[in-house]
């Protein structure tokens, strides 16, 4: 299913951007601001209004640095940013309502079943003192309504489909027991056990072995095309969403600042932090000194000016006065620049 | 300047007899400005490689030699300070209660250098690394993760090392970072002929900064060539695979690989008697278990240590990938030459 | 197995400890002032007859050889002789400890009931009454003194609502103490099928119970309820949520991960309260060891005081050796 049209439309304004309707999202992010306090009566934004939406059987790439806001985007996502963190303002739009608004019980009963998530540094996030057989088919039991035989054999099942060498032991596996590349696998399982309609992946795959990495997306991709969930696939890691993903956005300092299909993205780029991240991955030093610049002494941003005005060598004094918007270049691919670049 | 040969490490299981047989019979050598890339997953030993030339750990069985500065007199402990390590996480190896200016002085005490010199060379060693010197009295965690690593690196610098051992310096690094540091390194090489030891699991980056690749796996060495001709045509099946799940940021360009690796590396306590990979190549035969294949020369300088690797070379033409993800980078990322037009989105 | 192996490993280690406990407490003992010569023969005793018992008591002989001799009458089973009750040490304490132990038991019991039930609901609702209720239990619970608390409770429960009975001990006057076969009054009555006597037990330990446990649950009420916070916050507690868990099953799992800190104080509790309960059991002239080892201190009666000692020593190995089995059972990064 080819990328449709996600337009962010007018409004120089910074907040209350507002998507058309599409009734072929599936999932839909409008304006989400995150907010973490800092000192007592502070707080740091940590996302500016994000908008972003992923169609049925989408595989959606989200490209940042570290610091730029992606774990804070994913957990929010499922309406549970990282503590302390506080949901601003936004909407999540999900099977035709604003999830964020539901109570904390129905709220349950999406995640794990509807929409899931994986996550990163498994053998952190797994219970340490239950088997990760038992993990996995508590999903089951909880979101499935099977009986604790029921259960395993799904579990069992999931462990097979994911690959994990001698499934009927590692049922009884503690996550300590399991080298990064299983317990990564294990968390896998419990992500897709229920057929999620949605799955985010938040740098499932960093830390791995580059073999097991590659075996890892192929499951990835392998599980969504058979059970027709869409992905929002959270990575470090440009070169992964060239081969892995329909589409790409890329994420600095808690804004989106461009997103295209993957075609358009790498093959025509238009924004400078675009061309800079590729240039970083080219190793061609000349081409990367072309797109970077040392920010100057660090001058109090203006709200209204560009979040990237500070590190852009093409910068214009429009740049440092007016934010711009999230606005379509192309059919399918939006840039947040004044001045981006074209072919 | 380094020769190591037939290097061998085993380290006691606690609690049982058997041993990890971390490294097995690894040769390799590295003249005075040359960068030999040491490539590996985890398991491969090459973190111990790097401490045993280091000199942290001592080897079970093997000798380090090191010919520095024209001394024929092959010693196994080189001088002090002339080979340095840089660590893999800035932020744990930099004491956080030091300021910079401290840390980087540091080796200057085992030295047992003058302290009126002191100033100088950090001064020296901070302008190397392209970093204010406004740092100095800075702690750690005011530093950004890149920073960090720079110190790191004229920490190292400062001993005017002939080899620097490098242990995933930019494994946690975000990717400017990382090629920024990459692009210290390879100045530095130019202005000082430093040689490095360049351990890593990032494919690109190797391929990038080294002039020779070794290749590990479960403690030996699989593949050693010069980088370019072993990235376009590896011979070993593992050196094939590992290239296979390179992905470069363009979605054209894969690289082609007759070899997709499937399943997980096997354990290092309780190694089969034949080659290691046998458990997960597609190319074995049983010739491939009863034995381990010997070293083989494929050409200057270049060693498999495979039975089928004219096979494996066959099944995989020479790839062109890297040079045209290259040339393509050059013409998508060029800098636009004309004024910035304005783009006003329509309402 | 590597558990019977290691049981044989703490087992053997136990001498030397007890070894050095003992040391520890012979030489703090014998550092109490006071002559027990003098005070055994009181003020009309002459100097040589001090002298003549001094000798006879081995108190004139230097300190280790005091100690070695104390040793080997260990090894042969002789605690010594208490002369304040004339009778062996062993003896007295084999009728005193088991009261204070049933004392201490059960009121321990309470402790947990009470302490990790506050703990958990406070835990999952830290704004709510519970959580209110529970900061100021844990600040009362520890502020108030023991003793002061039992003295509340028979005054409003015996005095006032003649619903206790008297504190005297731990059975009514004119019942007969069953056959000693443990030594819990609870469980001898039941053994000897004196139901009369069996109630008469019951209701004697029910103030001094309340008094310990209510107390006790303090400590063991913040333990749980911090781990329980511990886990909830956790990087695995966030996860089961992201999974969409129900809260109950997270608090169950969070439970099972913080058992080891609670185990732990319970534990040291455990232990501890053989000797702490001395004051309540002076209140209730319960006649435990406790009571009989600080007469022992006030009159320089040596002997009692350190055949309690080594009587609570082994007694809290013990507990911390199946403690560290329980460990092993619930906690399964912990193989050795």
């Amino acid at each position: 299913m080819r990328a449709g049209v996600s337009t962010a439309i007018g409004a120089t304004k910074p907040m209350g951007t507002v998507l058309p309707a599409m009734s072929a999202d599936l999932l839909r992010v409008e304006n989400m601001r995150v907010v973490f306090p800092t000192a007592i009566g502070r707080s740091r934004t940590v996302l500016h209004g994000i908008d972003l939406s992923v169609k049925s059987g989408e595989i959606l790439g989200l490209v940042g640095e570290s610091g730029a806001g992606k774990t804070t985007l994913a957990r929010s996502i499922l309406g549970a940013p990282p503590v302390p963190g506080r949901i601003a303002t936004g909407r999540v739009m999900f099977e035709g309502r604003d999830i964020l608004t539901l109570p904390e019980k129905q709220l349950r009963s999406l995640r794990g079943r509807r929409l899931a998530m994986v996550v990163p540094n498994p053998r952190g996030e797994l219970n340490p003192t239950i088997a990760i057989g038992d993990q996995i088919a508590t999903m089951a039991r909880v979101h499935l309504g099977l009986d604790r035989k029921g259960a395993r054999a799904r579990a069992l099942e999931m462990l097979k489909a994911v690959q994990i060498p001698d499934p009927e032991r590692r049922m009884k596996s503690y996550p300590h027991e399991l080298s990064g590349g299983m317990a990564q696998r294990a968390v896998i399982a419990i992500a897709l056990i229920c057929d999620p309609a949605f799955v985010i992946s938040d740098d499932a795959t960093s830390g791995l072995d580059v073999t097991v990495q590659a075996q890892i997306l192929d499951l990835l991709r392998k599980l969504a095309a058979e059970h027709g969930s869409a992905m929002l696939f959270i990575t470090r890691d440009v070169g992964i969403t060239a081969h892995f993903c329909d589409r790409v956005a890329v994420l600095y300092d808690g804004e989106i600042m461009e997103a295209a299909s993957r075609n358009a993205l790498f093959l025509s780029p238009a924004h400078p932090y675009t061309l800079l991240l590729l240039a970083a991955f080219s190793h061609n030093s000349a081409l990367r000194r072309g797109w970077s610049m040392t920010p100057p002494a660090p001058a109090p941003a203006a709200v209204e000016a560009c979040i990237y005005a500070g590190r852009c060598p093409l910068a214009q004094p429009l740049c440092r006065r007016e934010k711009p918007p999230l606005a379509e270049l192309m059919p399918g691919h939006v840039v947040r620049c004044h001045f981006p670049v074209r072919r | 300047m380094l020769t190591v040969e037939h290097l061998h490490k085993q380290f006691p299981v606690a609690g049982s007899n058997k041993v990890v047989s971390a490294i097995n019979d690894v040769s390799f050598t590295i003249a005075p400005g040359e960068t030999l890339g040491l490539v590996g997953e985890s398991g491969s030993g090459k973190t111990t490689v790097g401490r045993i030339v280091v000199g942290l750990i001592e080897p079970s069985s093997g000798a380090v030699r090191f010919d520095l500065a024209g001394n024929a007199n092959n010693r196994a402990r080189p001088p002090k300070g002339k080979v340095q390590l840089v660590f893999q996480e800035p932020a744990e190896s930099l004491d956080p209660r030091l300021r910079i200016g401290a840390t980087v002085a540091e080796p200057l005490q085992a030295l047992a250098v003058d302290r009126s010199e002191w100033r100088r060379r950090v001064r020296d060693a901070m302008a190397l690394v392209r970093l204010d010197l406004a740092l100095l009295d800075s702690y750690p965690a005011e530093l950004s993760a890149g920073q960090q690593q720079r110190v790191g690196v004229a920490r190292a610098m400062i001993t005017e090392p002939d080899l620097v051992v490098l242990d995933e310096p930019t494994s946690a690094l975000d990717p400017t970072a990382r090629a920024e540091i990459i692009d210290l390194l390879k100045r530095i090489q130019a202005e000082r002929n430093t040689a490095y030891l360049f351990i890593s699991h990032d494919l690109s980056t190797i391929r990038f900064i080294s002039h020779r690749v070794a290749v590990m796996y479960l403690g030996m060495i699989v593949e050693q060539g010069d980088a370019a001709t072993l990235f376009s045509q590896p011979q070993h099946p593992y050196s094939s695979g590992l290239l296979s799940s390179v992905l470069l940021p363009h979605p054209d360009l894969v690289m082609e690989s007759s070899v997709s690796l499937k399943g997980e590396i096997p354990s290092p306590i309780d190694l089969p008697p034949g080659c290691f990979l046998a458990s997960r190549c597609p190319f074995v035969i049983d010739r491939c278990r009863a034995a381990r294949p010997p070293a083989e020369s494929v050409g200057p300088g270049h060693i498999v240590h495979c039975f089928r690797h004219n096979d494996v070379a066959a099944t995989t033409p020479a790839s062109k990938t890297f040079e045209a993800f290259m040339a393509e980078a050059e013409r998508i990322l060029a800098r636009p030459v004309s004024q910035p037009i304005r783009f006003t989105p329509q309402p | 197995m590597h558990i019977a192996r290691y049981l044989l490993h703490r087992f053997a280690f136990i001498l030397p400890q007890l070894l050095g406990i003992v040391l520890v407490s012979f030489l703090l003992v014998k550092s109490i002032p006071g002559d027990p010569a003098v005070l055994m023969l009181g003020p009309t005793a002459t100097p040589d007859a001090i002298a003549s018992l001094r000798a006879q008591m081995g108190l004139d002989q230097p300190l280790y050889m005091q100690f070695v001799l104390y040793v080997n009458h260990l090894l042969h089973g002789d605690l010594g002789t208490s002369w304040q009750t004339t009778r062996p040490v062993l003896d007295d304490l084999i009728q005193r400890f088991p009261a204070t132990l049933e004392l201490v038991t059960f009121s321990l019991i309470l402790a947990i009931a009470v302490g990790m039930g506050l703990g958990v609901a406070s835990a999952l609702n830290p704004k709510g009454w519970v959580g209110r209720l529970a900061d100021i239990y844990g600040l009362s619970a520890g502020a108030m003194p023991d003793f002061w608390f039992a003295l509340v409770l028979i005054f409003v429960f015996y005095t006032l609502a003649h619903w206790a009975p008297a504190p005297l001990g731990r059975l009514d006057i004119e019942v007969i103490a069953p056959a000693p076969v443990t030594g819990f009054m609870t469980i001898d009555t039941l053994l000897g099928g004196d139901m009369h006597a069996f109630r008469s037990a019951v209701s004697h330990l029910i103030l001094p119970v309340l008094t310990l446990g209510l107390i006790n649950a303090g400590p063991i009420m913040k333990m749980t309820q911090s781990s329980m916070q511990k886990m909830l916050a956790s990087d695995a507690g966030r996860y089961e949520m992201l999974c969409g868990i129900p809260q109950r099953l997270v608090s169950r799992h969070a439970l099972r991960n913080a058992l080891p800190s609670i185990v732990t104080i319970i534990s040291v509790l455990y232990g501890y309260l053989i000797g702490g309960a001395v004051l309540v059991e002076i209140v209730f002239s319960w006649g435990g060891a406790g009571q009989y080892a600080v007469q022992g201190v006030l009159n320089s009666d040596i002997y009692p005081v350190l055949g309690f000692v080594l009587f609570s020593a082994v007694f809290s190995l013990i507990v911390y050796i199946v403690v560290d089995l329980i460990y092993v059972l619930i906690d399964p990064r912990i193989s050795h």
